[in-house]
C-alpha cells in the first residue's frame, strides 16, 4: 500500500466503482424504459390480424411487439454501422489470425463458468463434467484460455446459457424480442440476466485491477463476437430485402435448433476419442 | 426329388430375393440419395477447387445447379401464402427473376472457397424428403455442417446451416417484406428486379 500514494488508489477505486455503477444503472434504467414502455403503451403491439393465413403467419414470427423491436433494431443497427462494425474491421486489420484466435479461445474458456453452471441447472451433469473439465484443464494448461488444450484432449466447447436451461425446463420462449444485444426472446432475455448473475468476472473484488481486466474482458468480448460475423451480416444486409425478418427467423430457428441438441444430448463422462475408438471396434 | 428339391430352392431363392429386396428398399432409397449428394457435391466441389478464373467456375456451375435443385419448388415456397394470391403472370415473372436470384446468390459465394473438401454424414428421413448431413472443409477455419434436403425426384430442395433452414429463412423475409408493402407481389418483383440489377452493376464494377 505504501508504495502507491493513497490519493490515487482511492481515486483509482472511485474510478471503478462509479463505471460499474454507471454500468448497473444504465442497464436498470433500458431494462425500466423497456417495461414502462412494454406496460403503458398498446402502439408497440401489433394486433393479431383477421384474415386465417395471415393469422398463421403471424403467430409463426412470434412477434406481437414488431413495432416496438423494429424500433430498437434501427438503433442498434445504426450504432453497429457507425462504431461496432468499424472497431470490429480495425481490430480485424490490425490483430492476426492466430491471435485472434487465442483471444476467441480465452473469451470462451472464461465463459465456461456460466455453462457449467447451466447445464447443472438443466440437469445434464454430464455436459457439466465436461465445462468443469474444459475450464481446469484450459486455465491451467492453456495459460489462461489463451489456448484450447480441453479440445485437443477430446472436450470439445458447447454452447449453454440460461435462455437454453429454461427451455429445458419447458418454460417457452414467449414474444421474440429485439434487444440492444441483439435477437432474442423474453424467456433468453431473463436467460440473459441469469447469465450475468451466474457469471463470477462480474462478482470480482475492486482493486488489483480486475474491475479494469472485467471490462477489457467484456468489451474485447463484444468486439471479437462481432468480428467474427463481419461478412455474414453485411452479406446478410445486402441481400435480404427485410433484414429484420431474416434475422428473426434465423434465430428462432437456430435457438429452436439448439435447445433440441442439448435436450438430445446424452453424452458419457468420457473424452470424445474413447467413443470414437468404440465406434471402429463395434 | 431332385427336381423337387430344386424348385423348392428355387421358390425359396425367390422368396428371399422378394424378402431381401423389401428390407432394403428403404435403405436402398437413403443409398441413392447418399450418392446424389456424393455426387453433386464432388462435381462442386471440382469446380470450386479447379485453377479457372472466376467468371468461367460459374458459367460451369450454373448448369449443374440448374440439373439438381429444384429452383421452381424453393421459389413457390418461398412465395408462401401470396402464390395463390398471385396472378400466373406474376408467378411466371417472379419464377423468373427467383432463379436469377439463387444462382447468384450461389455463385457469389464460390471466390470465397478454395481448396475445400467435404464428407458426409447420416441420411435421415425429414418428412417425405432425406435429409443428407455433409461437413464441409474448409483451410484454417472450422468445419461446417450441414444438411442437405433431397425429395423424391433426387433433386435439393433446401439447405439447413447451424439449424436454419434457408428456405423458410428465405420465405419469412419474403413474406415480411410483401406483408409491409400492403401485400402486393407487385412490390416483391420490384424489389428482386433491384436486387439484380444491384448485382449485375457490381458485378461489373469489378
Amino acid at each position: 500500500m505504501r508504495l502507491r500514494p493513497r490519493g490515487q488508489a482511492q481515486n483509482g477505486q472511485t474510478r471503478a466503482g462509479f463505471s460499474a455503477y454507471r454500468r448497473f444503472s444504465t442497464r436498470s434504467s433500458l431494462l425500466a424504459v423497456s417495461l414502462l414502455a412494454l406496460a403503458g403503451c398498446s402502439s408497440i403491439r401489433t394486433p393479431p390480424p383477421k384474415d386465417p393465413d395471415a393469422l398463421a403467419e403471424y403467430k409463426q414470427a412470434n412477434d406481437p411487439y414488431e413495432p416496438l423491436n423494429r424500433k430498437v433494431y434501427n438503433l442498434t443497427m445504426t450504432f453497429d454501422k457507425w462504431a461496432l462494425r468499424p472497431v470490429a474491421k480495425a481490430y480485424v486489420w490490425a490483430v492476426p489470425r492466430p491471435v485472434r484466435n487465442s483471444l476467441g479461445n480465452m473469451i470462451t474458456t472464461m465463459n465456461e463458468p456460466s455453462v457449467f453452471f447451466n447445464d447443472v441447472g438443466a440437469g445434464k451433469p454430464r455436459r457439466a463434467g465436461d465445462a468443469f473439465v474444459r475450464w481446469c484443464i484450459n486455465m491451467s494448461v492453456g495459460l489462461g484460455g489463451l489456448i484450447d488444450v480441453a479440445k485437443m484432449a477430446g472436450y470439445p466447447h458447447h454452447d449453454n446459457d440460461g435462455g437454453m436451461t429454461l427451455a429445458n425446463w419447458g418454460i417457452p420462449s414467449g414474444p421474440y424480442l429485439f434487444l440492444p444485444m441483439g435477437p432474442s426472446s423474453i424467456r433468453d432475455g431473463i436467460g440473459y440476466g441469469i447469465d450475468q448473475g451466474l457469471s463470477p468476472w462480474n462478482y470480482v473484488p475492486r482493486g488489483y485491477g480486475l474491475i479494469s481486466f472485467n471490462w477489457a474482458y467484456n468489451m474485447m468480448g463484444i468486439v471479437h463476437g462481432r468480428s467474427e460475423h463481419l461478412d455474414e451480416l453485411d452479406a446478410l444486409q445486402r441481400d435480404a430485402l427485410d433484414p429484420y425478418a431474416t434475422i428473426r427467423s434465423a434465430y428462432q430457428q437456430q435457438r429452436k435448433a439448439q435447445i433440441e441438441a442439448i435436450k438430445n444430448d446424452h453424452r458419457a463422462t468420457v473424452p470424445l476419442w474413447y467413443h470414437v475408438k468404440n465406434k471402429q471396434q463395434g | 426329388m431332385t427336381f423337387l428339391s430344386g424348385r423348392r430352392f428355387l421358390l425359396g431363392a425367390f422368396a428371399m430375393v422378394c424378402a431381401g429386396s423389401l428390407s432394403i428398399l428403404p435403405a436402398h432409397a437413403a443409398q441413392n440419395t447418399r450418392l446424389f449428394i456424393q455426387d453433386f457435391g464432388n462435381k462442386l466441389v471440382a469446380i470450386v477447387n479447379s485453377p479457372v478464373s472466376l467468371s468461367e467456375k460459374k458459367e460451369r456451375v450454373m448448369p449443374l445447379i440448374q440439373q439438381n435443385v429444384d429452383i421452381d419448388g424453393i421459389g413457390r415456397y418461398c412465395l408462401g401464402r401470396y402464390w395463390k394470391a398471385a396472378t400466373p403472370a406474376q408467378q411466371k415473372e417472379y419464377l423468373g427473376l427467383f432463379h436469377q436470384v439463387l444462382v447468384n446468390a450461389i455463385t457469389d459465394k464460390l471466390g470465397d472457397y478454395r481448396g475445400v473438401s467435404f464428407t458426409i454424414g447420416n441420411v435421415t428421413k425429414s418428412g417425405e424428403d432425406d435429409a443428407v448431413e455433409a461437413t464441409l472443409l474448409r483451410p484454417q477455419q472450422p468445419p461446417a455442417t450441414m444438411q442437405w434436403i433431397v425429395n423424391n425426384s433426387s433433386k435439393v430442395v433446401d439447405v439447413i446451416g447451424e439449424g436454419a433452414s434457408l428456405r423458410l429463412t428465405q420465405r419469412q423475409d419474403y413474406s415480411s417484406y410483401i406483408a409491409r408493402n400492403g401485400g402486393s407481389v407487385d412490390a416483391l418483383i420490384g424489389a428482386l428486379k433491384r436486387q439484380i440489377a444491384h448485382h449485375t452493376t457490381a458485378a461489373t464494377q469489378q
